[in-house]
């Protein structure tokens, strides 16, 4: 059987020419034919319908930055002992993009390893979070901490953000002493390292804040869950 | 595409220059299809942000065999824009405002045909400046054949090849990289 000429295919995907009844005719028989045009015709249209997309604009230097931070961070999993804010404020952003990069890469490790491990574990502590009145009543969540220092946090409906989540640990007794212990990621159940050496009988009041990519380390104020551990 | 295969290899490498011109050279196209998926700036923004920091941590999955690095970072970008959807969505059925109804929008275009168009156009821009030009003309300013080959001063016959073998190029690009084979090249990646 003779084929269309690949020429009178373009010009048929093209609409450049109207299909003759000679094409017609072949192509009712032909399977090879009518892909190969089908083809060409929804490439044509992907083309065409492509022009808004020549000379795209780039997107704000903001997000390069915002990249560039995160991932210059050294690999090492030094994750900060002391409450942020008795730092100087002139390390936050330095130190937030740190602790950034380094509590993804902890957490995924943490991840890989729970995923591949038996669930034989020992709880030290728990706590079930709660909203706050401003955050809808559905969200809410569980934390969990592991005797080997690993704190398992699972959260349900958080509003969206534009910025990230970041989880705190609160000594209830004076409100402004606080330790960041790591981002949430885009996933209900999050495992983040607890650094060690700290007084879970004092900082035992955990939050979930809101956060702004704003290069500011210290706690936003806008508070989304809170719950106190207890043994 | 030698350049591109070098720039996979220094991605690979930990190179974090190879870094950035991934993101100058396809970070708009990223940004265009988290904004066409989201509809907003800052979530477009983030979405972008995402994928290439989720690119960079996932470098070694990029398997050149399996398509181009324009299609793997869409592919990415799809599925951190649609997560991002997934739990707006979640949010809005625990909102406490009822919003009103506002008249249905047109059918939105699917991410899959979204991610054709920017894979196809990308294939466009790379074609040889004869053969583009032909292409555009036939698509962008509907012209035919003839009418071509009046405007360029190129013999019909060139005209002809030109588009058929451009057209022929594109279909090779979309048929490797296409969002309609996203999962066969998006391949490892899938769990970035």
């Amino acid at each position: 059987m003779q084929h269309l000429d690949p020429d009178r295919l373009v010009l048929l995907a093209l609409s450049e020419e109207p299909e003759e009844p000679a094409d017609t005719g072949h192509l009712a028989g032909c399977a090879a034919c009518r892909n190969e045009l089908d083809a060409l015709r929804t490439v044509s249209d992907l083309a065409a319908d492509g022009h808004d997309l020549r000379d795209l604009p780039p997107p704000p230097e903001r997000v390069w930055q915002r990249i560039e931070a995160e991932i210059a961070a050294p690999p090492a999993p030094v994750v900060p002992l002391r409450p942020r804010r008795s730092r100087p404020r002139w390390l936050a952003p330095v130190l937030a993009a740190a602790a950034a990069a380094v509590v993804a890469v902890a957490g995924t490790v943490a991840v890989d390893r729970y995923v591949s491990r038996p669930p034989a574990e020992t709880v030290t502590a728990r706590a079930t979070l709660a909203p706050l009145p401003t955050v809808p009543a559905a969200a809410g969540g569980s934390v969990r901490v592991l005797s080997d220092g690993e704190m398992r946090i699972d959260v349900r409906n958080l509003p969206l953000t534009t910025g990230f989540h970041e989880v705190w640990l609160i000594d209830p007794d004076d409100l402004t002493k606080m330790i960041a212990i790591g981002n949430l990621p885009d996933r209900p159940d999050a495992v983040l390292p607890v650094p060690a050496g700290i007084d879970m009988n004092r900082y035992r009041l955990v939050d979930v804040s809101d956060e702004p990519h704003d290069g500011d380390a210290t706690h936003s104020g806008r508070s989304l869950l809170r719950g106190t551990l207890t043994g | 595409m030698g350049s591109e295969d070098e720039l996979a290899e220094r991605l690979r490498d930990g190179d974090e220059k190879a870094l950035r011109t991934a993101y100058e050279r396809h970070g708009p196209a990223v940004h265009y299809l988290a904004q066409r998926l989201l509809g907003n700036r800052a979530d477009a923004e983030d979405v972008t942000q995402l994928t290439f920091v989720a690119a960079w941590s996932g470098r070694d999955s990029f398997d050149p065999q399996r398509g181009t690095m324009l299609a793997w970072l869409l592919g990415i970008a799809r599925r951190k824009a649609i997560d991002r959807i997934r739990a707006a969505a979640r949010d809005d059925r625990v909102a406490e405002t009822v919003r009103a109804q506002v008249a249905p929008p047109e059918e939105p275009e699917r991410p899959e045909r979204i991610v054709d168009r920017l894979v196809v156009a990308d294939e466009l821009g790379r074609l040889p400046a004869e053969q583009r030009r032909t292409l555009e003309l036939a698509f962008f300013d509907d012209l035919t054949h003839p009418q071509i080959a009046a405007v360029t001063g190129l013999p019909l016959g060139t005209v002809k090849s030109h588009i058929r073998r451009g057209l022929a190029n594109l279909r090779r690009r979309w048929e490797v990289d296409g969002a309609a084979s996203g999962s066969r090249s998006a391949g490892p990646s899938r769990a970035l």
